[in-house]
């Protein structure tokens, strides 16, 4: 049965409920950070040798779905009615709209020490303790906005400008390309400071504290903003049907990118399956 | 209800093994292990070598309080990790900043994993305005990113989690 994930903003408060009370029971069992550990553990950067799975890569979009996919199974597992709501922030754009409220995520960090003390999420409920974190710091952490230096979250056109380029990645693969879908998406710009930050690099960097660093998983904001990307890449392949994930095929033995990029019919670590086969998850979700 | 994926089993629960995963997670922890050992032996080569001298490995060296906090940069070894130079041993109060190289040459730290910076000195003072004046980094031994000697990554993989 197809399941649908719904923009967080019109779910009920039962469906706050059930989807938060899922994420906590996860993290009780110990489950939650073991997603924390892999997404730490992926990082590879592009100026570093090996095997770019997750970030400044193609398969930045199929590796975010399927992990996306395997939280929702674990939420499902505990309970089935939940599935992972996406976060519109083209829409919702404050500190204090959703999913910033005490029924679901909390709000922002305190002034303080950024620690996020509302919400089921806040230390002192006690039911969210970092354990696989950056930092020594055993709470969620929260600059929303970026209070030092303020910044917006990408807009409407920021993201159709990444909508509108119908190819979907070009070589060398990696976060320098200037063209295609997939970075224009992922947000690696050039220079330094604020213009740099573009569309997915700049939501984790408006959330900031956890978000920012390579644990940004133990804020479950991130699955709310994965989904968000996951449903431009739906509608990226409706709106250009005629193209695909890219590469197609291996860099040769020359290339700077053989062995460093996955290409569209090579298994996709840690999954067992490649992009091409993750290309239409259609019979599993769709998108309300 | 098992809903396949091209023949795959993405939706199949009860039929994934834990085998894949374990080998896959091997994999990357074994990655990293290299990444940390690096770093781990960074003063043991460093040791090890002749007396130093200015030269390339030394440039951009640094040695300083920021914000209160202590650090301190060396380049360190070129062992092929990256692609651009060598690898920097950075800490921050004495415990290991992680750095990574972006293929424009600039720098990324664990801390701050979206944003890079021309130099490692510039990414490490901006993981320490993101730690603030209260926490520290957590240290990456060796034994924290080495997958045989962590739980996370062996003792309770089969059994739930992420899997295939």
């Amino acid at each position: 049965m197809v399941y649908v994930r719904k923009d967080v903003s019109t779910l009920t408060a039962g469906e706050r409920r059930r989807f938060v009370n899922a994420l906590l029971e996860l993290k009780r069992r110990g489950e939650y950070d073991e997603f924390v550990r892999l997404h730490i553990d992926v990082y590879t950067a592009d100026g570093e040798n090996g095997l770019r799975s997750a970030h400044m890569a193609p398969s930045f979009l199929p590796w975010h779905r399927r992990f996306v996919l395997e939280l929702e199974r674990a939420l499902r597992r505990v309970d089935s009615s939940v599935t992972v709501p996406y976060w519109d922030w083209t829409r919702n754009r404050k500190a204090t709209s959703v999913p910033w409220t005490k029924d679901l995520l909390g709000g922002n960090g305190r002034r303080s020490d950024r620690q996020v003390t509302t919400g089921p999420f806040a230390y002192a409920a006690g039911h969210w303790t970092i354990k696989e974190g950056v930092t020594d710091g055993r709470f969620l952490t929260r600059d929303l906005g970026r209070a030092a230096a303020p910044i917006q979250l990408p807009t409407k056109s920021e993201l159709q400008w990444a909508l509108a380029d119908p190819v979907y990645d070009v070589r060398p693969w990696n976060s320098t390309v200037r063209k295609g879908f997939r970075n224009k998406l992922e947000g690696w710009g050039s220079g330094s400071g604020s213009a740099s930050w573009l569309n997915h690099n700049r939501v984790h960097r408006w959330v900031g504290g956890a978000m920012l660093g390579g644990a940004s998983v133990n804020d479950p904001v991130f699955w709310m903003h994965h989904a968000f990307l996951d449903l431009q890449w739906t509608r990226w392949q409706r709106a250009h049907r005629s193209h695909r994930y890219l590469p197609a095929e291996p860099p040769g033995a020359g290339d700077a990118q053989h062995g460093r990029v996955v290409a569209r019919h090579e298994k996709l670590p840690p999954w067992d399956e490649t992009p091409d086969q993750l290309e239409d998850l259609s019979r599993i979700y769709r998108y309300g | 209800m098992a809903v396949g994926v091209g023949g795959v089993a993405v939706g199949a629960e009860q039929q994934a093994t834990a085998e894949p995963v374990r080998r896959s997670r091997r994999e990357v922890a074994r990655g990293l292990l290299g990444s940390a050992a690096v770093l781990a032996m960074a003063p043991v080569v460093a040791a090890s070598r002749p007396l130093p001298t200015a030269g390339p490995a030394d440039a951009g060296a640094f040695d300083e309080t920021y914000r209160g906090r202590r650090i301190q940069g060396v380049q360190v070894s070129d062992t092929g990790r990256t692609l651009v130079d060598g690898v920097w041993q950075i800490t921050v109060d004495g415990r290991p900043l992680h750095l990574m190289r972006r293929a424009d040459g600039t720098w990324l730290s664990i801390i701050d994993h979206y944003t890079s910076y021309r130099t490692p000195l510039e990414a490490t003072r901006a993981a320490v305005d993101e730690l603030g004046p209260h926490r520290k980094l957590r240290d990456l031994a060796p034994g924290r990113f080495g997958g045989e000697h962590s739980g996370v990554h062996t003792g309770e993989g089969g059994q739930h989690g992420v899997r295939a």
